[in-house]
């Protein structure tokens, strides 16, 4: 006799086998292997720019000005190698999001990354291919000796992580905190100011965050142009901590022991967090005295928010990334004056906040190379240059002889058509190591980073003390760093 | 004494054959494709979110993961901050639904009373909920800016020099503003429906009766709306709960934490720290929270007779 119904399944034959389906997907990582890509082709060319000619690199980079400029002058690199080249630019958590989701995926639809210092070379140094190798290549243009030519404090923290030589990204941004002020109000009040206040008011690190404060205070008791002397960027943001940074660094404060090391080369553990020190106690508190005195919207600012208010003339002055020069110029031209940040108890600490242009591990060994001579090119002496000087302009050049140069070194004075190296004499006594502030290359950085402006913006609102944020939050960054990295380990 | 005795109703049960199997038949086999790609959408994620909660999530050179035994459950009932951000965002809950449907409700019967016009006021009134949540949130941010801000020069003219996203309580009350401003609109228009399908005999019966406005809405109007509003209330809840866009391009969960709410809590352990274990179990308490609210509203249109 035959069934009548051989094939029937039962609904909990189909319940169990979807769900065990779904388990062994999901377990097994089985989604990130679906598929595989197929390496480019070598050409056999005398040019060694043109071996690869006919593939297509997709790059995936922060928003920023450098990046900007190279979209504009993409079509030089597809006629000098004949690679096309594909740039997405996204704001810089959407670009960590597809950075850390590409590498989950074991593929490399990016071929070549925007490295972020803190949320992706640190985070993802093992997935980033070490740039000896292509630079070592004899058939690839390039040499390792060029690594040399990038200014030292770029090339380690925006290029190296731990304790290895390894070169995981070239240092392509380098935004860098200075102070910027209102040079036509500083010399309209100079006379009265110095009389007022006892001392020169003129800005540099020869002055002091207490002399900072005691002339943002001037300005709000006696000048009109401005609503207020000074604004921050103190936003519930990362603005807040790097805000913040600068304060800590001066008075001599750090967030791990030998803070110095951690910042610029990185660590995976890092050790016990420091905010809780006396000297952390002492810059917190008198940052909360400074935003006191600021502009009461500072608390909702990021960087762009205290740019936006300094170009329309709402604050005499503030700490904020040098790359704002350009809208400076635009707005008040004429009027900005840039210089080092104040100087603490201890030292002037400027936050460094540069990042590198690198190279995704799952590339295959052709496309690496490929990739290689985009990256060669973008960070190349000629590249740089016109990225500073052509129609979209803004970039700051990574490599220290560009600013020897005598184009460069003219336009550092008004009337100049490169706006941003106006801030070029405060941006380079920034780089040096006793001016120079950074943050921890930690891989979990975006995690203490969260708790370290969460306290911060707690005590601004009045709801803890600055020694009830700062030991707060070391017990939080205890926490954290003791559960370690998970996504990369 | 006692005696086993096997009912009479028992015994015939079980002198009878067993039922046949149920199995699927064509129809069932017709539908296997459907169903499959629907377990695709909703199991495999839902299988995978399950198995993520227990383990640590690696992400280099593929996704991987290693069993972490009941680690991520036990930090989330220990995590000393998650009570508040529940908390928060039931508050945050009761304040956006409780004022959309006052506000709402108020809304439409203002337009139902409307002769002139309805269409044109109706038209003006949805508006805002055709705008994308992160642009009302970049629209507000903008309105409440201390340098160019219309709402903040109007405030600062009525006597108001603080900063609107600044202050803790200030900047929970705009965010509840703007999903206020958003949604309220979307039940007004559900209210307007029901209200235009309220019996027009029953309101003259009531106005003959001597009942002023007040009793005829009260007795004749809302309960006859109820049933619609509990489903507004059902849909709205079910967005509510999940709230995200607004916040995070307003005020970053700031100042102070002060409107850091679940979702942009789950936002920032997946996308910012890449934890993604811990925020599977931080979904899988969403997904909870939100079946519960769900059935709740569900139970009561079904003892309304409307849920089938």
């Amino acid at each position: 006799m035959v069934d009548p119904k051989p094939a029937a399944v039962s609904r909990r034959r189909l319940l169990t086998g979807t769900l065990a389906g779904g388990a062994a997907l999901a377990g097994g990582g089985v989604l990130s292997g679906c598929s595989t890509r197929q390496d480019v082709r070598r050409h056999d060319t005398a040019d060694p720019w043109r071996q690869f000619a006919g593939c297509t690199l997709n790059f995936v980079s922060e928003n920023t000005a450098p990046t900007s400029a190279i979209a504009a002058e993409a079509q030089r690199f597809t006629e000098l190698t004949g690679i096309h080249i594909n740039i997405v630019t996204l704001e810089l958590s959407a670009l960590v999001q597809k950075v850390a989701l590409d590498l989950a995926s074991g593929q490399s639809q990016y071929q070549v990354l925007y490295a972020d210092s803190y949320q992706v070379l640190a985070p993802y140094a093992e997935g980033l291919v070490d740039l000896r190798e292509p630079a070592g290549d004899p058939s690839l243009p390039g040499e390792t000796s060029r690594f040399d030519e990038f200014v030292p404090l770029q090339m380690d923290v925006s290029g190296r992580f731990g304790d290895g030589e390894r070169v995981l990204a070239l240092p392509y941004d380098c935004a860098t905190m200075i102070w910027q002020y209102r040079k036509d109000l500083f010399e309209t009040y100079h006379e009265r100011m110095a009389a007022d206040l006892g001392f020169d008011p003129t800005p540099g690190p020869q002055r002091t965050w207490e002399e900072y404060f005691r002339i943002a205070k001037w300005f709000n008791d006696n000048v009109d142009e401005v609503a207020y002397g000074t604004g921050h960027q103190a936003k519930q943001h990362d603005s807040l901590m790097c805000d913040f940074s600068n304060v800590l660094f001066a008075h001599g404060g750090q967030y791990f022991p030998d803070g110095e090391r951690v910042g610029r080369y990185g660590a995976v553990d890092p050790g016990a967090c420091q905010l809780d020190s006396d000297a952390a106690l002492e810059a917190a508190e008198f940052y909360r005295r400074l935003l006191s005195v600021a502009d009461p919207a500072s608390r909702t600012w990021d960087w762009t928010g205290v740019g936006a208010a300094f170009a329309a003339g709402r604050v005499a002055m503030c700490p904020n990334w040098h790359e704002f020069a350009a809208d400076n110029e635009r707005a008040l031209p004429g009027k900005v004056g840039y210089a080092a940040l104040p100087s603490g108890p201890v030292k002037s600490a400027n936050m460094y906040g540069g990042a590198g242009i690198a190279i995704n591990g799952n590339t295959a060994p052709n496309e690496r190379k490929a990739a290689w001579l985009f990256l060669n090119w973008a960070t190349s002496r000629r590249t740089q240059l016109r990225n500073l000087t052509g129609e979209v302009g803004g970039a700051t050049p990574t490599l220290s002889s560009i600013y020897q140069l005598p184009e460069v070194r003219s336009a550092q004075q008004r009337p100049t058509d490169m706006p941003t190296m106006l801030t070029a004499p405060a941006v380079q006594r920034a780089w040096q190591p006793e001016y120079s502030g950074m943050r921890p290359k930690i891989p979990m950085w975006s995690e203490c980073d969260t708790a370290i402006y969460t306290e911060l913006s707690r005590m601004l609102a009045g709801d803890a003390t600055s020694a009830q944020a700062m030991r707060d939050t070391t017990k939080q960054v205890d926490r954290i760093v003791s559960r370690g990295w998970v996504a990369a380990r | 004494m006692t005696t086993d005795t096997e009912s009479p109703t028992t015994a015939a049960r079980s002198a009878d054959p067993a039922p046949p199997r149920r199995r699927i038949g064509f129809t069932g086999r017709m539908m296997a494709p459907g169903i499959a790609l629907l377990a695709a959408l909703t199991v495999l994620p839902f299988v995978t979110i399950v198995v993520m909660s227990f383990s640590e999530v690696h992400l280099l050179g593929g996704l991987s993961l290693d069993f972490a035994g009941l680690s991520n459950w036990a930090r989330f009932f220990t995590d000393p901050e998650m009570g508040w951000f529940w908390l928060r965002t039931a508050l945050y809950f009761v304040l956006t639904l409780g004022l959309e449907m006052v506000l709402g409700v108020l809304l439409a019967l203002c337009v139902w009373r409307l002769i002139r016009g309805r269409n044109l006021v109706l038209s003006m009134l949805l508006l805002p909920m055709f705008v994308a949540p992160v642009l009302v949130g970049l629209l507000g941010r903008f309105l409440v800016d201390p340098t160019i801000g219309l709402y903040s020069w109007l405030l600062e003219q009525l006597g108001y020099g603080g900063d609107v996203l600044g202050g803790t309580f200030s900047a929970f009350a705009a965010v509840v503003a703007m999903d206020v401003w958003e949604w309220t609109p979307l039940i007004a228009l559900i209210t307007l429906a029901g209200l235009t399908s309220v019996p027009l005999p029953l309101r003259e019966a009531a106005a003959l009766d001597g009942a002023g406005r007040w009793q005829t809405l009260r007795h004749i109007v809302l309960p006859s709306i109820s049933n619609v509003l509990l489903v507004a209330l059902l849909i709205r809840a079910m967005d509510a709960i999940r709230y995200f866009d607004i916040i995070w391009v307003t005020t970053n969960g700031g100042p102070a934490n002060a409107t850091k709410i679940v979702p942009v809590r789950l936002y920032e352990t997946a996308f910012r720290f890449f934890d993604f274990g811990y925020a599977a179990v931080i979904g899988l308490a969403m997904l909870l929270a939100s079946i519960v609210i769900a059935r709740t509203f569900v139970r009561m249109l079904d003892r309304k007779g409307l849920a089938r």
